[in-house]
């Protein structure tokens, strides 16, 4: 497979990484990157363990703080007030309150988004997501499966143009798969970027790019299948 | 899609993390039992009113003359002042680490990654931990200052008054500081120089080493019942200012910082509360990023033999620059204690011997990763004490030069032929047992949840968690033994060095016992464990080998699956110190 890289066309993109790097301690976790993601685009992110894809994602989410470069989301510095309007970031270890139902999690985390809270969008969301039975209980009891559809849930209701996710699929059951896949197909044709870091080669048919990284550095940036993302990643 | 732009100017986003809040406390309030809210508040008041009686009667006696009150005045505010940098200090390092707020990990996913103004989602906890420190600083400071009216004299309520209000604003200060350090994103190395610098200029100036430090007049406000300075009316202001000023730029806080604590400090509070000192350290680490250096300082060649050894020297090689300057630190805090003691100051020997108790947990580091990871170390055909005390002699080639620092430091205070005779005496002593009472502390590790002494009453129990709390530090605080022998000796006439030179030798002799311990330790226990089963008692707990099997950071580790080599036939006979056992291994283990 060549390497080649694809400049954005169009609109002015969504994303920009600007020689954008994370090191801990001397170990580096991610080499200078730049990178644009266009308004709308759907781009997959793959690589091997260790590669970068979790520490790039936090980087623009906000959760970490770039040892140089940075990353900018429609303009605004990514964990500004602005970027987080218009980030949704979803990450692969769902965290949630103990003592707040999913319906209260919907209703009071959508708010805080400029949402009118558990509204029949969100109601639509959590029946597609197999959760109607469960929503006035408590996520402490849940298991893997169920608390990752409460934070997918929580994800997607809200209000957003560039939606980060990081190993969806796992532990979602079969339903629970293809509801997501779906919805987030609806959110990339309302004109959402999609960001998605995932190890599941068969994710990668339906995202128009596809990212590698490798130790950090992006070693492929184009379009590709699912037999290219295995040759690239193994 | 909906506008998204729109939810940035929503004002109303602060309204609802406020409804957010109240829903989530209401829901708290509901699972909350009167009797449990009761039954805390008799326990605060028992232990706590139990707690000023006791210092009560220990401060109890006749009033100070005045060359007594004027000699407090004199030294009061130094000693003081070192409370107001060590505040400081902490607050800064605090701050410079994302702290001092450790909020939920819900609400840094959820309400810091929103789009809520920041400062405002940060300031109602950041409030409400300043509120109960204050508060509990008032409460303090009242206690003290009800305490020091009993020795000084003058007006209980000024005494009181003012204690109150030096404590809190002392408090306020620190945390003022540590608001201001997270903030504005001090760098942990500024931090901890500033704060360093602070304290060592409270310290000097406590021991009149050096005049004039700025924590010493502000601490004055403590004794206004005595001689009013206004001068010291500038600590309530410089609290007052930090606090604001903190607090107004909460929200710069680095997420990554407080992402991090949020998920060690909840594990820190849970293992200091089981005293795993441990797992304290291990998540300390973590929590201040103290990771191993991935190019080692110097590189080490391995020639196939002793890998246990090569294994530890590897590991020590790779420590970081911070642990290094921790560990040359405590070891001159130990050698100026042993000088002070040498001196004539013999409490101080507690000091130097819980210096050596903290470098000797650095020390033993390699050994104690063995502890961390029973389920590693059970995949090692070898018995435990095998490998245990194969890890023993680096720990005191580690502790002997920091013997040598602290010997070195002990000198330098005052240089003299005597005094390098002498520290040279002590260095084997001090750094074997700061070893060993690292290397008991590590070993007996936390209390085990299936332990038969839980069955015991527990005025039974609280004697035993208090020997296990003071052991280590005890054992360790033996390695002074040599330096107190020596200088009561000088005070009796007869010769510092033979006195010094016996205690040393026994201390020497008591540290190989606690090797011996070490290479036994798994006999014993099943010995133990056997004889409880004789007496009717149930064996309680784990095996031998993995009887404090809680893999740190990784939960207790399967029973079956590490712990069945251990128990039960032969394979028990050969995992529990049995010879044949070891000497076939060895010969494989260790081939070139």
């Amino acid at each position: 497979m060549t390497k080649r890289k694809k400049k954005p066309q169009g609109p002015a993109p969504v994303l920009v990484a600007d020689g954008l790097a994370k090191s801990y301690g001397e170990a580096p976790a991610l080499a200078p990157l730049d990178l644009e993601v266009a308004r709308g685009e759907s781009v997959v992110l793959v690589g091997h363990n260790g590669s970068g894809k979790t520490t790039f994602l936090r980087l623009v989410a906000g959760l970490l703080d770039a040892t140089d470069g940075d990353v900018e989301v429609d303009g605004h510095l990514a964990g500004s007030l602005e970027a987080r309007a218009l980030t949704s970031f979803l990450p692969d270890d769902p965290v949630l309150y103990d003592d707040l139902s999913v319906r209260e999690h919907l209703d009071y985390l959508g708010r805080l988004h400029g949402t009118a809270g558990y509204d029949d969008e969100a109601a639509a969301v959590v029946e597609r997501l197999g959760l109607t039975d469960r929503v006035d209980d408590l996520p402490a009891r849940f298991s893997r499966g169920l608390r990752q559809k409460t934070a997918l849930a929580i994800g997607l209701t809200r209000p957003f143009e560039l939606l980060l996710i990081d190993e969806p699929f796992v532990g979602l059951d079969l339903s629970g798969r293809t509801a997501l896949i779906e919805l987030m197909a609806e959110r990339h044709a309302a004109g959402a970027a999609l960001l998605v870091a995932t190890h599941d080669p068969a994710y990668v048919e339906q995202a128009e790019r596809c990212i590698a990284l490798r130790q950090g550095e992006v070693i492929f940036d184009g379009a590709a299948g699912a037999a290219d993302v295995l040759a690239l990643v193994s | 899609m909906r506008d998204v732009t729109t939810t940035v100017a929503a004002g109303d986003s602060i309204a609802a993390l406020a409804d957010l809040r109240s829903a989530r406390r209401r829901n708290r309030l509901a699972k909350l039992h009167w009797i449990d809210a009761l039954y805390q508040v008799y326990l605060t008041a028992l232990f706590g009113g139990g707690a000023v009686i006791i210092v009560s009667g220990l401060v109890s006696g006749d009033e100070l003359s005045s060359s007594g009150i004027d000699q407090v005045l004199r030294e009061g505010p130094a000693w003081l002042g070192v409370l107001v940098a060590l505040a400081v200090a902490m607050g800064l390092r605090s701050g410079a680490r994302g702290g001092p707020i450790a909020l939920e990990a819900p609400d840094v996913r959820h309400v810091l990654l929103s789009p809520v103004p920041r400062q405002a989602a940060l300031r109602g906890p950041a409030v409400r931990q300043l509120r109960f420190a204050v508060f509990v600083g008032v409460v303090v400071g009242a206690i003290a200052g009800q305490l020091a009216v009993r020795r000084l004299g003058g007006n209980f309520l000024a005494w009181v008054a003012c204690g109150s209000l030096f404590l809190a604003a002392t408090v306020a200060l620190g945390l003022g500081c540590a608001f201001l350090a997270s903030g504005r994103r001090l760098r942990p190395w500024l931090a901890t120089l500033v704060g360093g610098v602070l304290l060592v200029w409270a310290i000097a100036d406590a021991v009149d080493a050096v005049p004039g430090s700025p924590t010493a007049y502000l601490a004055e406000l403590a004794f206004w019942p005595l001689d009013v300075d206004p001068v010291a009316g500038l600590l309530v202001v410089l609290a007052v200012a930090a606090v604001v000023v903190g607090v107004a730029g909460i929200g710069g806080v680095s997420l990554e910082a407080a992402e991090r604590r949020t998920r060690l400090v909840g594990q820190l509070k849970f293992a200091a509360t089981l005293q795993d000192l441990r797992t304290v350290i291990v998540l300390r680490r973590q929590l201040n990023q103290e990771l191993p250096r991935p190019r080692p300082w110097v590189r080490e060649r391995h020639h196939g033999r002793f890998p246990v050894w090569h294994r530890g020297v590897r590991g020590v090689l790779r420590w970081p620059a911070p642990r290094i300057g921790r560990l040359v630190v405590v070891a001159a805090v130990a050698g100026l204690a042993l000088r002070g003691v040498w001196e004539g100051s013999i409490p101080l020997a507690v000091v130097a011997g819980l210096a050596l108790f903290v470098a000797g947990l650095d020390a033993i580091e390699p050994l104690a990763q063995e502890t961390d990871h029973p389920g590693r170390r059970e995949a090692l055909p070898l018995p435990e004490g095998y490998v245990l005390v194969r890890h023993l002699p680096l720990a005191a080639v580690v502790m002997v030069k920091v013997g040598i620092i602290a010997a070195a430091a002990a000198v330098l205070v005052d240089p003299s032929v005597a005094a390098a005779e002498l520290a040279a005496l002590c260095i084997l002593p001090a750094a074997f047992a700061g070893a060993a009472g690292a290397v008991i502390s590590v070993l007996m590790g936390a209390p085990e949840p299936s332990d038969n002494w839980q069955m015991l009453p527990p005025e039974v129990q609280g004697s035993r968690t208090a020997f296990r709390t003071v052991w280590p530090p005890l054992v360790a605080t033996l390695g002074t033994l040599p330096v107190v022998f020596a200088r009561v000796a000088a005070e009796n006439d007869s010769s510092p060095w033979e006195a010094a030179t016996t205690a040393g030798f026994l201390v020497v002799v008591f540290t190989v016992v606690v090797a011996g311990w070490v290479h036994q330790r798994a006999v014993i226990k099943d010995w133990w464990r056997s004889q409880q089963e004789l007496a009717g008692l149930g064996g309680g707990g784990s095996s031998s080998s993995s009887g404090d099997d809680g893999e740190r950071g990784g939960g207790r580790s399967a029973g079956p699956g590490s712990g069945s080599a251990s128990r039960g036939g032969p394979a028990r006979t050969s995992r529990t110190g049995g010879k044949p056992g070891a000497r076939k291994v060895t010969t494989r283990l260790e081939r070139p």
